[in-house]
């Protein structure tokens, strides 16, 4: 008798086991989420988007595949707990675009200069920011994050993707030397040649401080 | 006369054919023949490479076609002078309607190359730099550093290969060697029982047997195995239990199989040309396909490899790109991505307060994302160990005044370092609201 209770007990106790270690997560399985509400947002989230209007029925306790209660039967035509899709936007994305001409709060009005006008973008701009040891030192922080991949450390135009990505500027060279900091600002924002913009990476004042930094790097390399 | 003349002729050409074949035979000649590209100055030929390097490459090459034309034996297609006046002032001969200068205007996009005020000695350098570099055979590089890769694997497997079947061959001796004593004893035993002198305790030593069943009843082997069972059984159910809700080394198949340890490792790209909202905004943010496009405009494959990545291909189908062309569409959809970390709603966590006001490293949380195929999620991102880190990390307050005060305060109490639990980095409503 007490032989077959332990039996029992013990097939039981690995039953339980093998269910709960199924829960670890997987290449291709979250696993299982505790408190699943939790983890799937009600409201629109950014990079996140469920598409699935079924994914989640489960977690609903008044959905008819679960519950008695007839009275207070979910509405199966409703997107489940899970769904997270805004139908307004293209593909359902969760993110929306700002309206083009949108200014950003604290940021500079936009300096109407068309992408190729270098001449007039070197002629007109000025660098807002101050020529000061920090301003330069956070240019050379912004720079070594967003321009020496290809312009290298001391732009010399030899920066880890330059063996893959041919065509980058020795920004030492003669030509580059003699370029102001509108002109290279106007480069970062919008790309020339080769070099994709970069725009939507750095704010204005970013753009600026790196084109303060590359001034002061040409004067060192020289 | 005529005869004579003839015969005179013929003299003199064979002579002539002698020395030629002189010429020809003489190895010290025929050295010097390889090496006629050094006619120039080593000295002038470096000069000329230094300025090579650091004003054409960006544009020029001298065999492929980059943003202008490949530079090969340009010597011998164009005269000095036109190369001269190029090179100074490329515009100036566009404009003065030079059909040669206009077509290849055109030809590249209508993109002028800027002016160089070269002397001279300078030009000379240059196209001597040319010159040389175009006699040079083509190099393949690509292709040996694919090799190497190859060969390491080989060698690896190889060892691991050796040591299986070292083992193999162990387990076979060493059951070899059982059998053989097993064998032994047998006979032993079977030699003892004939044998008639034996007394009683000696009989008993040959009569015995190991009762196996017994052993196995005994008390203490059922209490052992129980205890192991139950033991084991425990530890799987909690460690079962505390895996729910946790979603360490889920690593799910993305849309397009971009690899992390090819960008940033290989080609260091840092982390923030790409999740520009790290140092910003509560979440890093995935690039945009404009972003891929910085580079993949041009790079459209693997090293060594020609056409289009069919992973490539995938951004410009997103964005509706023809990399023929090289023009935009309007057809575009997004690149559905799948998200790898994800916190519940019920805890907030913000990027930028970590990672540009806390200077915490990326792969602090992420894990060594540089060498990652597929990104997985690294962490555990457990309450416990949110805390465990803000008990033992010590608040970056390095030139931020934010904190000059806290300091102070801290200091006043305590001579440990400031730590992130010491300025409410435990309260709960920190991260719940």
């Amino acid at each position: 008798m007490t032989i077959y209770r332990m039996k029992y007990n013990s097939i039981l106790a690995i039953a339980v086991a093998i269910i709960l270690s199924s829960c670890t997560a997987g290449p291709d399985d979250t696993g299982v989420e505790f408190a699943p509400n939790m983890y799937h947002s009600v409201p629109y989230e950014p990079l996140s988007q469920i598409t699935n209007e079924d994914a989640g029925r489960w977690v609903n306790s008044l959905d008819p595949v679960f519950s008695f209660d007839s009275i207070r039967r979910v509405d199966r035509s409703q997107p489940a707990e899970f769904y997270n899709s805004n139908p307004n936007n293209a593909f359902g994305m969760t993110m929306r675009e700002p309206v083009p001409g949108t200014v950003k709060r604290g940021q500079y009005l936009p300096v109407r200069i068309a992408p190729d006008d270098f001449e007039a973008a070197a002629r007109l701009l000025v660098n807002p920011t101050d020529s000061t040891e920090a301003v330069i030192k956070n240019g050379k922080l912004l720079y070594e994050r967003f321009c020496l991949l290809c312009h290298g450390a001391e732009g010399n135009g030899d920066g880890p993707v330059s063996t893959k990505y041919f065509g980058i500027a020795n920004l030492n060279g003669v030509a580059y030397q003699a370029l102001n900091e509108g002109h290279i600002y106007q480069v970062i924002t919008y790309g020339k040649g080769l070099m994709g913009a970069h725009g939507s990476q750095l704010d204005v004042e970013e753009r600026w401080e790196i084109a303060r930094y590359v001034k002061a790097l040409q004067k060192q390399q020289q | 006369m005529l005869k004579i003349d003839l015969s005179n002729l013929k003299t003199t050409g064979l002579l002539y054919s002698f020395v030629f074949a002189f010429f020809i035979s003489s190895p010290a000649l025929a050295q010097e023949d390889t090496t006629a590209v050094s006619q120039f100055d080593p000295e002038v030929v470096a000069a000329g490479e230094k300025l090579f390097k650091a004003n054409c490459t960006q544009c020029h090459a001298i065999r492929t076609r980059l943003i202008g034309p490949p530079l090969e034996n340009i010597q011998d297609r164009l005269e000095r002078d036109y190369l001269i006046r190029w090179i100074r002032n490329s515009q100036q001969v566009i404009e003065s309607g030079d059909d040669y200068a206009v077509s290849l205007y055109e030809e590249y996009n209508r993109t002028a190359m800027p002016a160089y005020p070269f002397t001279d000695e300078e030009v000379e350098g240059l196209l001597a730099y040319i010159e040389v570099e175009s006699n040079k055979a083509p190099e393949a590089e690509v292709a040996t550093t694919g090799e190497e890769g190859v060969a390491d694997a080989g060698t690896s497997q190889l060892t691991s290969g050796y040591v299986t079947t070292i083992l193999v061959v162990l387990v076979i001796i060493l059951v070899l060697i059982l059998i053989v004593l097993g064998l032994i004893v047998s006979v032993l035993t079977r030699y003892l029982k004939e044998k008639k002198d034996l007394d009683e305790s000696e009989l008993e030593v040959v009569r015995q047997r190991i009762d196996l069943g017994r052993f196995f009843r005994s008390d203490a082997v059922v209490g052992i195995v129980i205890f192991i069972f139950t033991a084991v059984v425990l530890k799987t159910l909690i460690d079962g239990a505390f895996t729910i809700g946790i979603q360490q080394g889920y690593q799910p198949t993305q849309p397009i199989a971009y690899s992390h340890a090819l960008h940033a490792g290989e080609y260091q790209i840092d982390c923030n040309y790409c999740h520009t909202g790290v140092r910003k905004a509560k979440s890093a943010n995935i690039p945009s396909a404009n972003i891929c496009m910085n580079c993949h405009s041009g790079i459209k494959n693997l090293a060594g490899k020609d056409g289009i990545s069919p992973e490539i291909q995938k951004i410009y189908d997103a964005i509706d790109y023809n990399p023929e062309t090289g023009e935009y569409g309007t057809n575009t959809k997004p690149i559905e991505w799948v998200r790898v970390h994800n916190l519940p709603d019920l805890s907030y966590f913000n990027h930028a307060q970590h990672v540009e006001v806390g200077g915490v490293e990326c792969q602090t949380c992420h894990g060594p994302v540089e060498e990652m195929e597929v990104v997985y999620q690294y962490a555990d991102l457990t309450m416990g160990w949110c805390i465990n880190c803000h008990r033992d990390t010590d608040v970056n307050t390095k030139g931020n005044d934010y904190y000059n005060k806290l300091v102070e305060l801290h200091a006043r109490n305590s001579k440990e370092p400031m730590k992130v639990k010491d300025v409410g980095g435990l309260e709960c409503s920190k991260c719940h609201y």
